[in-house]
């Protein structure tokens, strides 16, 4: 019988895989869940454990849909054999494989300041919505198939229509990248906070996945991650 | 070229709207009721775009394979392949919706524009520019006294139908005894038929006479002395029109 290691198998594993303790302090956490973990309050992650955990010694696992900007989860696994130790582990919802390709010829460079301004315009033509706007005028040009991202920010907007106040932030992020064919690209960040709670689309996703654009919709909220398109 | 006028916040929001992607390569549409002024504003804004109504089929797609940017107005009534508007910038008008679907996947900025009643500013503006040209157009004595306050507007039909009661009002104050005949003349002419035509278009004359009278003297003593006819016989005459209000 071989002496098998599995915690290196657990460590490389692509699920996020976290072990606490009864305190709620993490004793074992594996790379995917160290990422996750830039996401999510680690306090959030034990609490749903508890809330998941089986009856009974053993483990449970539970279909659940969770989304953490840009990660989202089909599935959690909870487990404990004692009193003091208790293990989640999330499933990645599959992704399916996008055909488009990136063609920045057919793109046209772009102040994305003057087509927030245009979609605010249209947005206040049609709701009364109080609004503030906080934007960095210095973000440069940068490629963008015009019509299909404006039309990403009208169908964003919508989901604002009915609330009484929403902030815009548009900025540069730093320190963070999209990958789109195996080249780094700026992340431009755009987003739309409410007081209220906000409408869902699933119409947002596949815009933004035409755009290359990452889309996440939270309860209040929404975050366009647009890739800073230079060449 | 048109020339279009606004004072409504929302239509300003519209117009800036379009300035602001006038430069860019985005599609627009302006949906909105008849006579709202959508063809005027688009074409206020985008001067220098071929311009072309959605139900001239062969000229729309004789400008498709020859522009890249075009209007198309009554975009309701567009009835070709949807590949000829792909990577096209258009900017379009609609009287309504057919295809919602087709609306949102064609269009990034879809403006809705608001009827002429919910739109003040512009009721009071433009009945006095139709007022003046009514004058200008209708009358030969341009002294002639007429208050806005006293016409009732129509905005059933947004600017046409305001324009059409302005202008009426206008030509009903306007015209002489002898056009007032010729009216007559061309409307019993039209319409004149069975064998009871005498008495029935006899309250052509016979109500606006009695009507105006009784307006003008409140009396009906008076008003059968001015008449020449006796006072029974006026008030038999106003109940048969019903005027004994």
């Amino acid at each position: 019988m071989y002496d098998i290691n599995f915690q290196s198998f657990i460590d490389s594993d692509h699920s996020p895989f976290i072990l606490f303790d009864k305190y709620s302090k993490i004793l074992y956490l594996n790379n995917s869940a160290e990422i996750l973990l830039g996401y999510v309050d680690k306090k959030e992650l034990y609490d749903m454990a508890l809330q998941y955990a089986p009856q009974s010694f053993g483990v449970k696992t539970t279909t659940l849909n969770l989304n953490y900007e840009c990660f989202s989860f089909y599935a959690i696994t909870v487990g404990y054999e004692c009193e003091e130790q208790i293990y989640i582990r999330l499933y990645h919802t599959p992704k399916v494989k996008q055909n488009i390709k990136l063609d920045t010829n057919k793109l046209i460079l772009t102040d994305i300041n003057l087509l927030l301004e245009a979609n605010i315009t249209l947005f206040k033509s049609r709701y009364n919505t109080s609004l503030t706007l906080l934007t960095d005028p210095d973000i440069p040009k940068f490629k963008l198939d015009q019509n299909r991202f404006s039309k990403l920010l009208r169908k964003t907007f919508e989901l604002f229509g009915h609330t009484q106040e929403i902030s815009i932030i548009l900025k540069f992020l730093v320190g963070e990248h999209i990958i789109i064919d195996n080249k780094r690209y700026h992340i431009i960040h755009l987003g739309i906070n409410s007081n209220t709670k906000i409408k869902n689309s699933s119409d947002i996703s596949t815009i933004a996945k035409e755009c290359f654009v990452s889309a996440t919709i939270y309860e209040k909220s929404v975050i366009l991650k647009i890739p800073l398109l230079i060449d | 070229m048109y020339n279009f006028i606004s004072k409504s916040p929302t239509i300003q929001e519209i117009i800036k709207g379009l300035n602001l992607t006038k430069a860019l390569f985005v599609s627009s549409i302006i949906i909105g009721e008849p006579h709202t002024g959508k063809k005027a504003l688009i074409s206020s804004v985008f001067d220098t775009i071929p311009m072309v109504s959605a139900n001239d089929t062969e000229v729309l797609k004789d400008i498709l394979a020859n522009h890249d940017e075009l209007i198309i107005t009554d975009f309701e009534a567009i009835n070709i392949p949807l590949s000829l508007l792909e990577d096209k910038k258009i900017v379009a008008t609609a009287n309504y919706i057919t295809n919602q679907n087709l609306i949102d996947e064609l269009f990034a900025f879809i403006y809705h524009m608001p009827l002429l009643q919910d739109r003040q500013e512009d009721i009071s503006y433009l009945s006095s520019l139709y007022l003046q040209e009514a004058i200008d157009t209708l009358l030969d004595d341009e002294s002639i006294d007429i208050d806005i306050k006293d016409i009732t507007l129509d905005l059933s039909q947004n600017t046409k139908s305001l324009k059409s009661s302005i202008y009426k009002y206008v030509l009903q104050h306007s015209m002489s005894k002898d056009e007032i005949k010729h009216s007559i003349y061309n409307y019993v002419y039209k319409h004149i038929d069975g064998n009871n035509a005498y008495k029935e278009f006899l309250d052509i004359y016979e109500e606006p006479l009695i009507k105006a009278g009784l307006s003008k003297y409140h009396s009906q003593l008076k008003l059968s002395s001015i008449l020449g006819i006796n006072r029974n016989t006026l008030r038999k005459k106003i109940l048969e029109h019903n005027l004994d209000v």
